[in-house]
């Protein structure tokens, strides 16, 4: 029973609201710097486009995602009342004035920075102050997650396992409050002086290792309800049973660990960072690989498991009796089938020597877009499906509409990011307002970026759909519902490992972690006070 | 479902598989595959992967080419001035003002210096003074400045109101907006701006036709070379006459007396 419907309701609908508005922008920039129309006279309007874009989906839809999602993993699985609902509202309005802050310096023209935000080019000091307090609304949901857990322990006798739904549920609210701090630190020690003109120069380099400890975790952050999904929603919807609880939450306590101590990868062709962190950044990175090949067993397992349940049989026939109508079975699919494409474009970037052939070229905005926009954002769509008839009490029916958005959706990600990839080694760099396509060198090329306005196209098709469908949902027939119930593992778990009750062993290795692979680079830059370059104001 | 109270081994364990990949890691990567194995002791090496400033090979300083300028602007140049500096600056802008127009709009095709970007005249002040850029009337003009005059000159005139606020890219010529890449032409506005200000380039908005033309004829022809890295000699020698009036006008039109 979700008792805090308002609440969560609200989180989701401001994130879809600009989510489906960054989806437009998206599709513009697909259109204009493609060969479909003349070069863009103004190119500040696509960059001050992108950062638009890249803002609302990297910073404020997912954090909106996966803080509804957490109020109402908290209600459902601790089965209590949410304590601390107005800080809960608290939060929310935090968030709501960070992004129209944010939105509107990127609006007006004074802060195309990009979301990445890297200096010396400096915005308005408004996108910042925005950003911040969008964090800070986040911290806020961050300590609610982890005092309902704590007055859950406390209801009950020593030595009850948490659900695991709300284990992995903190666990990623402990990543991301972890990884907001790095580029905290870098807005207020580094960019706001610079912004609101107290400094003029800035070291950049600091301000990118700083940003890096953010810009890697983030992702993972962002990966961690649909994740959540896979294990929790997933196998119960799909009329099966999870295969093992216990390595779900070692998965997750994994994340804690490995999403941290691995954002220099990002910074394999930054000259202030030596080959030896960056080979250790490197070999941590490939240790991201675990949880995702323990998450891949464990799922298929559990699928295997729901066949056979439904009567499949035979080494391979038991495929033929999942329930390939239901949208659960079909989003995991899709996930799936995007996951292992981008994880091994992933394992290419992670390597120190063939980061160099693809390092910012349009593979990497390939990479990120089949990763997020395709694996991660296709399970927050199920996520939305799974809790909507619980959220408004009514029906939501139109099920081939659904599995028409959702086929949609998994279409145009490969359509739009497959050819990028293929764009990147071929050299097309990332982030170009326009395209020389009269060049016979860039000639070949072009016909990638039509493919991106097409798979973009069907993509922001399928986000409409995705709206239509939820706004139909609340005018469905009301229902009386069944109690909302998580996968339960198909051999009950007798125990937990004590460590994988609580978080203790996973967050203290966490800092452990980034101090080790990111206490001396951020100490010697600080220290050095070289590489000062004056900054770029882009409101002056 | 109850947590296993004698299960504290994987409490221990896993954290002890983390210290082994991380000493492996570091090993390897300090250690074993350090940057420019080749040269100086284990500690250097280390100390170079480990990306110390101090191992780092020294940034080379080029010998400056014939003409070059030779001006640092410092940060000062860069800021806003201080009402005394304005004030100071624009006492000493009244012998400018028969060129460069009471209020720094000119009437006689010298350049508009009104909202021009500090830092940017500061520049041509001492490239004038030092020889770097020739000018019979301009050399005589700064001989006698103090740097702290033509810092408060600089000041002042990025003080002043710019005439012109309104500026049309979408209408530019492509050589402003996009360049000619085939050519190697690079947009004017990825240095000079359009809605933003770039740091080290001017606003050329409303500056005279003839200034400009004069400006990127010289350029052109090497007798003005004092842009830092040749950037605007490079771009200037690859325009037709025909691109030169067409870029001229476009900055030009723009500016107030032009504007309705």
């Amino acid at each position: 029973m979700i008792e805090s419907r308002r609440l969560i309701l609200a989180h989701f609908w401001l994130a879809f609201a600009v989510f489906l508005g960054a989806m437009i922008l998206g599709e513009w920039q697909m259109v204009i710097r493609s060969p479909l129309h003349a070069w863009i006279n103004v190119p500040e309007y696509y960059y001050r486009s992108v950062t638009g874009h890249g803002t609302v989906m990297a910073y404020v839809f997912p954090l909106l995602v996966a803080m509804g999602f957490g109020y109402a993993i908290t209600e459902l699985s601790l089965k209590q009342t949410l304590v601390g609902g107005r800080w809960a509202w608290a939060a929310f309005a935090l968030v709501v004035v960070g992004s129209i802050s944010a939105i509107a310096a990127v609006a007006s023209g004074t802060a195309s920075v990009l979301y990445t935000f890297y200096p010396p080019l400096i915005g308005s000091p408004f996108y910042y102050l925005g950003i911040v307090l969008v964090v800070v609304g986040s911290w806020i949901w961050v300590a609610l997650m982890a005092v309902n857990l704590h007055t859950w322990r406390r209801a009950r006798p020593r030595g009850q396992a948490v659900p695991l739904a709300m284990y992995a549920n903190v666990a990623g609210a402990a990543l991301w409050a972890w990884t907001a701090v790095g580029a905290a630190l870098e807005i207020l020690l580094q960019i706001l002086p610079v912004s609101f003109g107290l400094r003029h120069t800035i070291d950049a380099g600091l301000a990118r290792v700083l940003f890096s400890w953010t810009l890697h975790a983030i992702v993972y952050f962002w990966l961690i309800p649909a994740y959540i999904a896979f294990y929790v929603i997933v196998p119960r919807a799909i009329g099966g049973r999870l295969y093992s609880d216990v390595m779900a939450r070692l998965v997750f306590a994994l994340f804690l660990v490995f999403a941290m101590p691995i954002g220099v990868h990002h910074l394999f062709a930054d000259p202030e960072v030596g080959s030896g962190f960056k080979y250790v950044h490197s070999v941590f990175t490939a240790m991201v690989v675990i949880p995702t090949l323990l998450t891949v067993f464990t799922i298929c397992a559990s699928v295997e498991i729901a066949a056979r349940l439904r009567g499949g049989a035979g080494l391979l026939g038991w495929l033929r009796a999942l329930p390939w109508k239901n949208p659960a079975m079909l989003g995991l699919t899709f996930s799936f089938i995007m996951l292992g494409f981008g994880g091994a474009g992933g394992l290419i970037n992670m390597s120190y020597q063939l980061d160099s052939t693809v390092h910012n070229t349009q593979w990497i905005t390939g990479h990120f877009h089949l990763i997020f926009a395709g694996a991660v954002v296709v399970m927050y769509f199920i996520i939305a499906y799974d809790l909507w008839p619980h959220l408004t009490h009514r029906a939501l029916g139109q099920l081939l509409l659904i599995r028409t958005q959702l086929w949609l959706w998994f279409v145009g990600a490969l359509v739009m990011t497959i050819p990028w990839h293929l764009a990147g080694l071929l050299g097309m760099p990332r982030r170009m307002a326009y395209f020389d396509y009269s060049n016979p060198a860039i000639a070949p090329q072009a016909w990638t970026v039509v493919a991106a306005v097409v798979g973009g196209a069907m993509m922001l098709a399928s986000a409409g759909l995705f709206v239509l469908i939820l706004v139909r949902g609340h005018r469905g027939a009301s229902i009386a519902l069944p109690e909302y119930r998580f996968s339960v593992a198909i051999h009950p778990t007798a125990a937990v490992p004590k460590a994988l009750n609580g978080f203790t062993v996973w967050v203290s290795l966490m800092i452990a972690l980034t101090l080790a692979n990111y206490g001396v680079p951020i100490a010697e830059l600080m220290a050095a006070k070289t590489n000062v370059p004056p900054v770029f104001y882009d409101n002056r | 479902m109850k947590y296993l109270r004698s299960g504290r081994s994987l409490g221990t364990t896993a954290p002890l598989a983390v210290i082994v990949i991380a000493a492996a890691a570091f090993f390897m990567g300090f250690y074993v595959m350090p940057d420019g194995r080749s040269q100086g002791t284990v500690w250097q090496r280390i100390c170079r992967a480990a990306g110390f400033v101090g191992s780092r090979p020294r940034t080379v300083v080029q010998t400056a080419l014939a003409g070059h300028t030779k001006v640092v602007v410092p940060t000062a140049a860069m800021e806003v001035g201080t009402p005394r500096q304005i004030g100071h600056g624009a006492t000493l802008a009244l012998r400018c003002t028969a060129c460069h127009g009471a209020q720094g709009v000119s009437g006689a095709d010298a350049p508009n210096l009104a909202g021009q970007y500090s830092e940017v005249i500061y520049k041509q002040l001492v490239d004038f003074q030092r020889g770097d850029r020739a000018d019979a009337v301009m050399g005589a003009m700064v001989a006698t400045l103090t740097d702290q005059d033509m810092l408060d000159l600089a000041h002042y005139y990025a003080y002043l109101p710019r005439p012109e606020k309104d500026r049309p890219l979408a209408s530019a010529p492509p050589l402003v907006r996009v360049g000619d890449p085939m050519r190697n032409v690079a947009p004017c506005a990825s240095c000079h701006g359009s809605h933003d200000g770039k740091m080290g380039a001017p606003n050329l908005y409303g500056e005279p036709e003839l200034y400009l033309k004069t400006q990127l004829t010289a350029f052109a022809g090497g007798s003005r070379a004092n842009d830092i890295n040749a950037q605007m000699r490079n771009e200037a020698h690859l325009l037709t006459a025909a691109e030169i009036l067409s870029v001229t006008r476009h900055y030009a039109e723009t500016s107030a007396s032009n504007l309705d």
